[in-house]
């Protein structure tokens, strides 16, 4: 779809999508023209040329595909809650809904009306069942342009006659099956599963699952990006940088809060600088790693302030995150500052380096104090590791990232002393 | 009015009071402003009870300062205040005045594991204060701060003093300074809670001093009328007993035995710390508050 949209011309023709010919790249999708000459998804380039000479070969475009992908969700998510996207086929859930429609059919031709909308005037193949397998079957035999229903009831009788070849098994195990004669889902579906489970395993158990149209799976829901923002109107025009920073440094720390507070971190930045007289300017970057609290997330916004350049005084800084679930990162849920635990020993590791190693320390109490009162404890780093340095902490450029002192963040004017490294700009790559 | 208009215009117009007054002048109610705690409990009845938000006000300073110079016990009771939140979560003590003695707090039973001592050195306010508000942006929940006797403070103090109290401020974090006496201009400005030490008198058990006893005055709140007052007693740590800060009229009125128990007997504090007969006879009537 997304190499229909950005060749309309082709529509119609035989495509097929891939990469370069000469780096051995599969097939990853091709048009129903150039299937019918035999080009099917995971072929060799080479062999598709071979098969359907008369195509036109496209690579694939990440941007398209992604910016498809979310029509596509945005487009069902108007529809049913629940909605899965991947790579070759959608899934929606529309149980509970079904006081919107009338019948399955009413719902069937409501998403290819959707999807009509959004695919500018493509549809592929829709398929319609009381679960998800059958739901991908009724879609697999159904044409492009067509709906196929399966009503409850009938899913033995429309899985019976299908190949063995549909089913996302093992191909060994179809080939075994093969052998015995049995080369339809409804041969299978009449074996005793106990029999299935002692030839082919576990494996054998999902085999009879889903010949019986059975699918325990459920859908992995894709919430689609959320965004949080940020905007500051200033008072009057500001064209001084130095208020502007101020500004931006207000916006990222409001912004930093919320993603601690909802434990989530930034995956894309984007600072727009609303102009007097003259279009908005914006920039966007990912963060150098996802931003989960303030000064991590100033650290990027000081980056993006650097590169744009505004023609014109400025009237309001809107600061805006992508959001994604912060995986492996501690939320505060017992104690307070468990989440910020690591950004503070950052800080300390920074400070550190910068007023040297003997004025940030952690007392520990000995094992053995003997009589001195000084004996009773010793003093440590707190950061871990030996000598307690910031570059050998596991987080690599998080040490630059979460700058402590981020309203004063700016190169270091003291002399780099030996072996200790100064305080630079964090890069950012567009 | 388009209810996304309305929505932008109110957003701009709170910002727009939010600069010109202050971030907390203005909040949403489901903001972590509107729901959080305003205060940290010291784990000193008798000192929470006189404190309108119930103990020390997160997002503000508050400065113990010492009414005269000499011993006040304005340090002692910091590390107590830091022990007890360093068994809550994180700590960090900036000990400008160069004197943290770690085992001390491990006394007051201060866990050492979440301590973070900042040792800038005596007199370097500016760094210490620095190094501090650092410390309160990266995520520090609680920080102390002492400031000792000894030269006045270079020129840098106060902008490094306004630079914690605005770290302070959005990280809604605790900050407790003690500040011997006088207090410089700028520190008792910043302050929202001022308590001020008095030494009422050692404490004394046997001819040795057991602790301190003093006496603490809210001089300055934002948050509420000043002029409350407790008495308390800085019990030193014993081989045979662990330093601990209570409520001293509790200890009076338990030994006194006339059952006016005031909320720390209530709490059971008394029992553990009632005085042996003769012992704090010269001490003077304390004032019975109706606290």
């Amino acid at each position: 779809m997304a190499a229909q949209q950005r060749h309309p011309e082709l529509r119609g023709e035989a495509v097929v999508i891939g990469g370069d010919a000469a780096l051995r790249l599969p097939v990853l999708a091709a048009s129903p023209p150039a299937a019918a000459a035999g080009v099917c998804p995971g072929q060799p380039l080479r062999q598709a040329q071979q098969l359907c000479p008369r195509a036109a070969f496209i690579s694939v475009e990440g941007g398209d595909v992604e910016r498809v992908r979310a029509d596509v969700v945005a487009a069902l998510g108007r529809l049913s809650p629940a909605v899965e996207v991947g790579g070759e086929e959608s899934c929606c859930d529309l149980s509970g809904t079904h006081a919107v429609f009338k019948d399955e059919g009413h719902w069937a031709a409501a998403i290819a009306r959707v999807l009509v909308e959004t695919l500018d005037g493509g549809l592929p193949s829709i398929g319609v069942g009381s679960t998800r397998f059958v739901a991908r079957m009724a879609a697999l035999v159904s044409r492009p342009h067509h709906v196929r229903r399966v009503p409850t009831g009938d899913e033995a009788a429309f899985l019976a006659p299908l190949p063995l070849g549909m089913l996302p098994v093992n191909p060994a195990i179809g080939a075994r099956l093969a052998v015995l004669g049995l080369d339809c889902l409804g041969a299978v579906a009449n074996l005793s599963p106990v029999e299935l489970q002692r030839q082919f395993g576990a494996e054998g158990l999902v085999l009879h699952r889903y010949c019986r149209g059975e699918d325990a799976g459920g859908l992995v829901v894709d919430t689609g990006p959320r965004r949080a923002v940020e905007r500051v109107v200033l008072d009057g025009a500001v064209a001084d940088l130095e208020v502007l920073r101020f500004v931006a440094h207000r916006c990222a720390t409001d912004l930093g809060d919320q993603l601690r507070n909802r434990a989530m971190v930034a995956v894309a930045v984007t600072l727009v600088l609303e102009l007097e007289s003259a279009p908005a300017l914006g920039v966007t970057a990912p963060p150098p790693l996802p931003a989960g609290n303030a000064a991590e997330l100033w650290a990027a916004v000081l980056a993006l302030l650097g590169e744009v350049h505004p023609s014109a005084p400025v009237t309001a800084i809107r600061l805006e995150v992508e959001l994604r679930g912060a995986a492996g990162r501690q939320a505060d849920l017992w104690r307070g500052g468990d989440a910020q635990r690591e950004a503070v020993l950052v800080a300390a590791a920074r400070l550190q380096r910068r007023y040297g190693e003997t004025m940030l320390r952690r007392p520990r109490l000995t094992v053995d104090p003997g009589d001195l009162p000084e004996r009773r404890f010793a003093w440590g780093s707190p950061v871990p590791g030996p000598g307690g340095a910031a570059e050998r902490a596991p987080q690599g450029g998080r040490a630059a990232a979460a700058d402590g002192e981020g309203l004063h963040a700016r190169p270091s004017t003291q002399p780099a002393q030996k072996g200790k490294v100064p305080w630079s700009r964090p890069r950012v790559h567009v | 009015m388009h209810a996304k208009t309305r929505g932008r215009v109110v957003a701009d117009t709170v910002a727009g009071l939010q600069r010109r007054y202050g971030s907390a002048a203005v909040h949403r109610g489901d903001e972590p402003d509107g729901g959080e705690r305003a205060s940290w409990g010291t784990g000193i009845p008798a000192l929470d009870v006189r404190l309108a938000p119930g103990g020390l006000p997160r997002g503000r300073l508050t400065l113990i300062q010492a009414v005269r110079p000499g011993v006040s016990g304005r340090l002692t009771l910091l590390q107590a205040l830091a022990a007890r939140a360093s068994r809550e979560g994180d700590v960090v003590y900036v000990d400008v005045a160069a004197s943290l003695d770690p085992g001390f707090l491990a006394d007051l039973g201060a866990d050492l594991d979440t301590c973070l001592a900042v040792l800038p050195g005596r007199g370097r306010w500016r760094e210490g204060l620095a190094m501090a508000r650092a410390l309160v942006v990266a995520g520090s929940p609680w920080v102390g701060v002492a400031l000792g006797r000894g030269r006045c403070p270079d020129a840098g103090f106060e902008a490094a003093l306004n630079g914690l109290v605005e770290a302070v401020h959005r990280r809604r974090a605790v900050c407790v300074l003690a500040a011997p006496s006088p207090p410089a201009a700028p520190l008792a400005y910043a302050s929202s809670l001022t308590l001020s030490c008095t030494p009422v008198g050692w404490q004394e058990v046997h001819g040795d001093i057991t602790g301190l006893r003093l006496a603490l005055e809210v001089t300055k709140s934002r948050l509420h009328a000043p002029g409350a007052t407790a008495t308390l007693l800085l019990r030193y740590p014993r081989p045979y007993a662990t330093a601990e800060v209570v409520a001293y009229p509790a200890v009076w009125d338990s030994s006194r035995g006339d059952g006016a128990a005031p909320d720390a007997a209530r709490s059971g504090w008394a029992r553990s710390n009632s005085l042996r007969p003769g012992e704090g006879e010269d001490l003077p009537r304390p004032v019975r508050t109706s606290a």
